[in-house]
């Protein structure tokens, strides 16, 4: 696979992150998703205390994270790239996290919160494949 | 883009690698420790002293609040979990109360819909052990004003004594007395079965009874909305 379809891959999946991301922002502030779902879901996840660290929504940094590395991907220098897969790296341990919370303590999942979750596994297995070959 | 040869020149060394993965292992692990710690102070922070709105001289009875004369009846299903009955509490509750139950248009009923968790069963328990003092708004607002983190094990003796305690003309002992009687924890324990065979799917749910009319439905996402859907019940 060459260099410029791993990074147009990676860039895709960054792309669908930063969707999913904005939209969770989005029902984060929404008053008409004023609801808590029987069963699970986006509302409740997002109207959770954990939805929060020190005032700003998790799904905000979700945006800010995947815009980041966005950016370090279209940049695409070697640093670029180390700084992508480094940052991918921690958003697939928080996510971690934040997975746990849903299914063992909120007892609550959110389809979209899942997906944006387990989005930043490919992207870090893309952007690592991209540094590996710097 | 930079090309293969300006690639090979920029290359991170190893040390730069290893001190970049050590960055990120520190950060994640800094960023969950931030999450945990922010949610352990969010969860010990003394009780909120001060009611979003007086309820004081305002008619209760068991779990209705307002005139008994009112014309509209608006029933709330809620959870004392739910963050968005917390929020329809904060934001929506002051100006129900002052618009249109303290004017004698409007009373409000409580109905549990304890769905998330034990603690929500617990909370509805003392909800309703406080309706047995025609109080049940009053615990219902402070509780909602010192809601903890979803089946964090919030809902506790003492924070229930704390809130209880700060109540005008709420017995304390016999709200403990009550919350634990059988007929209640049946109900409370029973409220989640009850409700999804009504065919509830959600808190808070909102339905309005006009006289001896069809009850219907209602859904706010705004103040003015719930102005707009309560007026119109008026007006019919």
């Amino acid at each position: 696979m060459s260099d410029r379809t791993l990074r147009i891959a990676a860039g895709l999946v960054a792309l669908a992150g930063i969707g999913i991301a904005t939209y969770l922002t989005w029902v984060h502030y929404d008053e008409s998703a004023l609801v808590c779902v029987a069963g699970g879901g986006c509302e409740t996840v997002q109207r959770s205390i954990y939805a929060e660290i020190v005032g700003i929504p998790i799904a905000l940094l979700g945006v800010i994270s995947y815009a980041a590395i966005l950016v370090l991907i279209l940049w695409d220098a070697p640093y670029a790239r180390l700084g992508a897969a480094m940052l991918a790296l921690v958003g697939l341990a928080f996510s971690a996290y934040l997975v746990v919370l849903q299914l063992f303590v909120i007892d609550a999942t959110c389809v979209w919160c899942l997906a944006n979750d387990v989005l930043i596994a490919p992207a870090l297995a893309l952007l690592t494949a991209l540094r590996l070959r710097t | 883009m930079a090309g293969p040869s300006q690639r090979r020149t920029d290359r991170p060394s190893r040390t730069a690698v290893g001190i970049a993965f050590g960055i990120a292992i520190a950060a994640a692990v800094a960023l969950v420790a931030v999450a945990v710690i922010s949610r352990s102070d969010s969860s010990s922070v003394p009780p909120n002293p001060n009611p979003v709105v007086d309820l004081a001289g305002i008619p209760q009875s068991g779990r209705v609040l307002g005139s008994p004369a009112a014309k509209v009846m608006l029933i709330e299903y809620a959870d004392p979990q739910c963050p968005a009955c917390r929020l329809y509490t904060e934001d929506f509750f002051p100006t129900l109360v002052r618009q249109y139950v303290r004017p004698g248009k409007v009373k409000t009923e409580f109905r549990g819909f304890p769905f998330i968790g034990e603690d929500s069963v617990k909370g509805y328990r003392f909800l309703l052990a406080a309706g047995e003092q025609d109080k049940l708004w009053n615990l219902a607002e402070a509780l909602y004003r010192n809601q903890g983190a979803e089946n964090g094990g919030w809902v506790t003796d003492d924070l229930i004594r704390g809130l209880a305690s700060q109540i005008p003309g709420l017995d304390v002992d016999k709200l403990f007395a009550d919350a634990g009687r059988a007929d209640i924890v049946q109900q409370a324990e029973g409220a989640e079965a009850a409700g999804t065979a009504a065919g509830l799917t959600q808190t808070p749910t909102f339905v309005i009874a006009v006289g001896k009319k069809q009850p219907y439905q209602v859904q706010f996402g705004s103040v003015e909305q719930m102005r707009a859907a309560l007026d119109d019940a008026l007006s019919n």
